[in-house]
């Protein structure tokens, strides 16, 4: 990399002392930090943003890739059924929120969201916000938003068709269909993809539970986006989702998941500095299992969310904003696992933001939220504020303190479940929220074509939601039982730099670190407690190099070596979970790390071939532990793409 | 456009809103899905249905008497000739119950469920216990995936349907039958210690083909289980026949080892 970086200065002949936010990216639009659109570099909320130029260069097919190669910190783990969990600087998948547009995503397991669902044909942009966000997002803000920005509409009529094949039968097609009329802009995009399930071997006498089969997939995500602008200023959206995965678990008995989504947007400029927006969204997620025999499609779980938003904003004549926000939520639960089987929940929030530009050095962002939630009658304020300092015109200082908060699920509070006969998980309506409080600080300084930021975090966190120590209820040593119980306060903290350059003869680079630091966990009588997900590993990179060049108008190429490494991590596990007495051992999971080499060509702007091999170091794990790569080796990955 | 005609078209469209969210709070589509059906699935004579999930239960039915009562009531439902017996579980002195040195009891070992699977097992204690209990008159008992017969020969045939045995019963003289066979690993019956990958097997005598129509694989875990439909046939005590197949494993909200099974007896 240093190579890199003494190669571009030396044929960087035309740098300037000023900086070059375009080529880094800084100038890009980001919304998720205050809900209002924000140039990168003058957002008062450190936000880190994955671009659509960063998706393309990663070659990622699924969002667990993509993250996993553009942010240190970041792992997705496996349940022994291979529910994908994600942890995120120390945060689970429960405690992080994901958004698609600013909007919640139906269901989950194991209080993780359906990556799956998230189609990479159709993501523009990634931000991310580290950090309690409660104030503006409510519940599950504690550790930091992950807002997926899908593609608009398009305004020209284009065609693309994409077709990707790796190892195991992998294959992937996508089609996208744009069109544009005089006031109506239209899009419409498919994607397909299945892979085969495969056998991953273990050596013998693993520490821990190891997975033997990757089971595949059959998936189908299709998305239609509607705009209607009648006139300057006036804007009318609608879309509609339909998502379909298979998961062949058992050949005759395939588990499913849909979901059906849509919403309806009306956008209002009125006036030089108002602007009103009200939106309606709807996302269904159900989970069935098909019986190859009868022919019966079961359904066994079902998340209905309806929510209706509205928000205002007014800008005043020194360029400080009011942002004033009202939201109403129906939550539905219907899961044959719950006491009861269905639950409704309504939630309701109103909200004020005001982004004060003090001057042209200081902006301060104050934020306070007022959530109510029906069932159990929970209602919390959350307040947070932000601010950025601009030390020099290259020095940026932003700092924040804010509140997260988690509801407890209805699932949480109502599950009763029977799991193969090894414990029976059951709810708690007792439950108290959980409760974050973050503080933040970060620095960035960019010149000429390099940019580097650093953010270190510290989180305390009361009453957090998990599963509590298995017990016997009444001396019945025949029936295990797991209880969702608060655990006793406890810290986190973190440290992220991320140093990048980027130069107008093509080659960038990126290199970035995250060191994580989480408390063992303890329950209210100050017992250990065991962590049914796995822990945050203590140092992580990501690294990326990549060089593009156009040679003529009908010829480009692009090359790019992207890697991650994961440092090792122990765990605490209780040595025997019928006699907690015995204590708990240390499993240590090892580090490991990846490289992908991918080469693109581009051929008269209509064709791109790309080829791809993965792990480039042929990296195998000796255990197949629930946090491996799930890797059998080098994968070479093979792309077309035709735009018309 | 003036705002105020604006603003009323926004406010129609919110209580337009409010209405659709309210009409769609249980969600859409309800009828891709079916709802599960009322167990027994099929009453139909030919066909039996049965519940074997439980981990201490036998399950025993005699083909003859099912014969029997299929002939003199038009409307009797097989599935009603099931006679449930549990498992023997408690602990009682060893010396007492001995047969051709397999003792009766409770064989523990532990299994690799979370590693390399149940292939890798070791023995870690018995516990002596009553011996099986059984009717008077059976022909073959079910638990989960394993079958047992009351002293009956197996033999798997290559039918897939039992419509397509021959009408001439000398076919069967060219099937090789296999008898019961002790066992104490496969009848899973105690399973407290199961995180552990600790389990409480029955020692008892199992007929390996006939159980061969349903296999639990571990790995992966969750187990898999592998159906093999094809008929099986019987060779009673008396020396008549009867054919086996299992259609299908899972009742319809998918809870495994309820088992609906095709019969034909006598052949």
């Amino acid at each position: 990399m240093m190579l890199l970086f003494i190669y571009s200065f030396a044929q960087d002949t035309g740098q300037t002392d000023s900086c070059d936010w375009d080529v880094l990216n800084l100038n890009e639009i980001v919304v998720t930090g205050t809900r209002v659109p924000k140039l990168l570099k003058d957002t008062p909320v450190q936000t880190s943003l994955i671009t659509s130029k960063d998706i393309e260069r990663s070659d990622a097919t699924d969002i667990q890739g993509l993250l996993q190669t553009e942010l240190p910190g970041v792992e997705f783990s496996y349940a022994m059924n291979q529910q994908v969990h994600l942890n995120f600087g120390g945060f689970g998948g429960q405690s992080l929120l994901f958004l698609v547009d600013g909007e919640r995503m139906a269901g989950e397991t194991l209080d993780d969201v359906d990556f799956s669902r998230i189609d990479m044909n159709n993501v523009e942009r990634i931000e991310i916000v580290r950090g309690a966000s409660s104030a503006l997002y409510g519940s599950n803000a504690c550790g930091g938003i992950i807002n997926i920005i899908t593609k608009g509409a398009t305004k020209k009529c284009e065609l693309n068709l994409d077709v990707r094949f790796s190892r195991h039968e992998n294959r992937r097609y996508m089609l996208s269909l744009g069109n544009s009329f005089k006031h109506i802009q239209n899009s419409l995009s498919v994607t397909a993809s299945r892979m085969n399930s495969y056998t991953v071997h273990n050596a013998p006498e693993a520490e821990a539970p190891v997975v033997n089969t990757i089971f595949g997939h059959k998936t189908l995500n299709v998305r239609e986006h509607l705009i209607w602008e009648p006139f300057i200023g006036l804007k009318f959206s609608g879309r509609a989702g339909f998502y379909m995965r298979e998961l062949p678990r058992e050949i005759k008995a395939p588990d499913r998941y849909r979901s059906y989504n849509g919403g309806l947007k009306g956008e209002w400029d009125f006036g030089f500095n108002d602007r009103l927006e009200f939106s309606y969204t709807f996302d269904q997620y159900d989970k069935s299992q098909y019986n190859g025999f009868s022919g019966l499609d079961i359904r066994n779980y079902s998340n209905v969310q309806n929510s209706i938003r509205a928000l205002y904003n007014h800008t005043f004549a020194d360029g400080s904003m009011l942002t004033v926000g009202l939201d109403y939520m129906r939550d539905y639960l219907m899961n044959t696992k719950l006491t009861g089987s269905k639950k409704t929940q309504d939630c309701g929030d109103g909200f004020v933001q005001y982004d004060w530009k003090a001057s042209n050095r200081l902006e301060v962002v104050g934020t306070l939220r007022y959530d109510y939630f029906s069932d159990g009658r929970i209602s919390r304020v959350t307040p947070k504020i932000s601010a950025r300092y601009r030390l020099t015109s290259r020095l940026n200082i932003r700092t924040a303190y804010g509140i997260g908060f988690r509801t407890p699920t209805l699932k949480e509070k109502y599950y009763e479940f029977d799991m193969a006969g090894i414990w029976i998980v059951k709810g708690n309506a007792e439950l108290n929220p959980e409760t974050a409080h973050n503080f933040n600080f970060s620095v960035d300084y960019t010149v000429s074509h390099y940019n580097i930021t650093g953010t270190a975090y510290y989180n305390h966190t009361k009453n957090k939601i998990t599963t509590g120590l298995p017990y016997y209820l009444n001396d019945n040593t025949s029936q295990l039982y797991l209880n969702y119980e608060n655990l006793a306060d406890f810290n986190s903290c973190g440290v992220e730099i991320t140093a990048q350059g980027a130069w107008r003869n093509g080659i960038s680079a990126k290199l970035s670190y995250a060191l994580i630091y989480e408390q063992n966990s303890r329950n209210k009588e100050d017992k250990e407690a065991n962590s049914q997900f796995m822990p945050a590993r203590p140092h992580s990179l990501t690294a990326r190099v990549g060089w593009d060049r156009s040679f003529s108008g009908n010829y480009s190429m692009a090359i790019d070596l992207s890697g991650r490494f994961l440092s090792a991590v122990s765990n605490r596990d209780y040595k025997d979970y019928y006699d907690l007495s015995k204590g708990m051992v240390s499993v240590r999971y090892p580090a490991y790390t990846l490289l992908k080499l991918s080469v693109s060509q581009s051929f008269l702007g209509k064709v791109r071939l790309t080829i791809a091999l993965d792990n480039l170091l042929n990296y195998r794990p000796k255990y197949y532990y629930l946090n491996a790569p799930l890797t059998e080796g080098i994968n070479f990955i093979m792309g077309a793409t035709l735009t018309l | 456009m003036k705002p105020i005609t604006l603003a009323t078209y926004l406010i129609k469209s919110l209580a337009l809103l409010t209405v659709v969210t309210l009409s769609g709070c249980e969600g859409i589509f309800k009828s891709v899905y079916d709802e599960p059906e009322s167990e027994p699935q099929s009453t139909t004579d030919g066909h039996l249905y049965i519940d074997a999930s439980n981990w201490q239960e036998w399950h025993y039915i005699d083909l003859r008497s099912v014969a029997e009562h299929v002939a003199t009531y038009t409307d009797f439902n097989p599935s009603s000739l099931w006679e449930t017996i549990e498992i023997p579980t408690l602990g009682i002195p060893e010396e007492f119950f001995e047969r051709n040195n397999e003792k009766a009891g409770l064989y523990t070992y532990w299994y690799d469920v979370f590693g390399e699977g149940i292939s890798n097992q070791e023995f870690i204690g018995f516990t002596p216990t009553e011996p099986q209990p059984e009717p008077d008159q059976w022909t073959f008992a079910v638990h989960r995936n394993n079958v047992r017969t009351n002293g009956c020969l197996v033999a798997e045939t290559e039918f897939s349907s039992l419509s397509q045995i021959p009408d001439d019963s000398n076919w069967v003289s060219t099937l090789v039958f296999t008898p019961d066979e002790w066992n104490q690993t496969e009848v899973w019956t105690v399973q407290d210690r199961m995180l552990n990958g600790i389990i409480g097997n029955q020692g008892i005598y199992i007929n390996k083909v006939l159980s061969g129509w349903l296999k639990m694989l571990i790995p992966p875990m969750p187990p898999l289980y592998e159906i093999n439909c094809h008929v099986f046939v019987l060779k009673l005590t008396d020396g008549s026949f009867a054919a086996l197949q299992l259609e299908d494993y899972m009742n319809s909200s998918g809870t495994k080892c309820c088992l609906s099974i095709n019969y034909k007896y006598p052949l």
